[in-house]
């Protein structure tokens, strides 16, 4: 890995923390979601400032050059936070659903009950 | 028995009204439960003019999550029996008894009113009968119960099936779906004989090719919960 690389790749992961410590701050992000993120960024830091990381880890995984690792390592975790999305997304789709159908049968109550008061 | 018709109604203004009041004059010893889905057109002002008994969504849901609120409707207000029919006309609460009575006389969980068993009354557009027949077989094969009208909406249920649907109840393509977790889940499936007609206003969601479409996504589906849920036996107890 190169010198400059290895600059650009730290001033990227230290903008990368900044904007989640800033989203955190603003209760843009909830800290529950942050978490994967910050080890990201944590990790990224890490390749950048300790390069010999990414030489050893190279090793044990056979890769030719470094830089492909950090790659490879890059694209897992665009995935893994890819799939935690969809299961956010489907855990409030389903609690969407729910309060959406208790809505509706508290709607029906209280509809009920002011036709009930309207006959006296 | 205290007995539920759930109505399913999603732009629906042309046929509801009819469809309730033939229930009605046909059934008049069960209650009605009509599931305005958060229609676009004028269901709901036809449903409350009518002064009929509604369940109004605040957002659609699809027909698996306004099922549901019925059949949570049902378990809160302690129904016996909660029978599924489709708020377009399509099913003929003449029929109503026949697709009771296995589940009242306690020999099934839940009893889907079938079409295909005599073969009688409107049996849809061959396109269709054609995935039908290949949903049917997906399902014999991924749990080894054979049901033939695996789409039927018409279906009844007794108290320990509501429960279990107003917890679990597949949101994306509940009829096949419902059967196969049915089953998977020990509760016991079957069919009576119904005629069906055709849809009598508006236009069904499911037209050209889309049930080629509709086919595939039902069918991964299915094999997606097979695979994901595997069989218990302890429900039926």
């Amino acid at each position: 890995m190169s010198v400059t690389l290895q600059l650009e790749l730290l001033l990227g992961s230290v903008c990368l923390l900044a904007v989640i410590f800033y989203m955190l701050k603003k209760n843009l992000l909830s800290v529950k979601y942050s978490l994967l993120w910050l080890f990201f960024a944590a990790a990224l830091i890490l390749f950048a400032a300790v390069p010999y990381v990414v030489y050893v880890l190279r090793d044990i995984l056979n890769i030719e050059i470094p830089v492909n690792l950090v790659f490879v390592l890059l694209f897992c975790f665009v995935l893994l936070v890819l799939l935690s999305v969809s299961v956010a997304i489907s855990q409030l789709a389903e609690k969407a659903k729910r309060l959406a159908q208790s809505n509706a049968l508290l709607e029906k109550r209280v509809r009920e009950l002011e036709n009930k008061l309207d006959q006296h | 028995m205290r007995t539920l018709v759930l109505i399913p109604c999603y732009n629906e203004e042309e046929n509801i009204r009819s469809v309730v009041e033939r229930l009605q004059a046909t059934c008049p010893d069960v209650d009605y439960l009509v599931i305005n889905d958060c229609s676009t057109d004028g269901s709901e002002q036809v449903l409350r003019e009518n002064g009929f008994n509604y369940l109004s969504l605040p957002i659609n849901l699809g027909i698996g999550g306004g099922v549901q609120s019925g059949y949570r409707y049902a378990q809160a207000n302690g129904y016996d029996i909660a029978i599924q029919m489709d708020g377009d006309g399509q099913h003929d609460p003449a029929y109503l008894h026949r697709v009771i009575e296995p589940v009242a006389k306690g020999e099934l969980d839940m009893c889907i009113g079938s079409r295909f068993l005599e073969k009688e009354g409107f049996q849809t557009s061959f396109m269709r009968r054609l995935g039908i027949r290949i949903e049917s077989a997906l399902i014999r094969i991924l749990c080894g119960k054979r049901i033939l009208d695996v789409t039927s909406g018409f279906r009844a249920c007794n108290s320990r099936m509501i429960a279990f649907f107003a917890d679990h109840y597949a949101s994306d393509y509940p009829e096949p779906e419902a059967i196969l977790s049915a089953t998977l889940n020990g509760f016991r499936v079957g069919e009576a004989p119904v005629l069906m007609r055709e849809r009598q206003g508006g236009t069904s969601s499911i037209v050209g090719f889309k049930p080629i479409y509709f086919m595939i996504k039902v069918s991964l589906s299915l094999i997606v919960d097979r695979l994901a849920f595997s069989r218990k036996g302890g429900a039926c107890k």
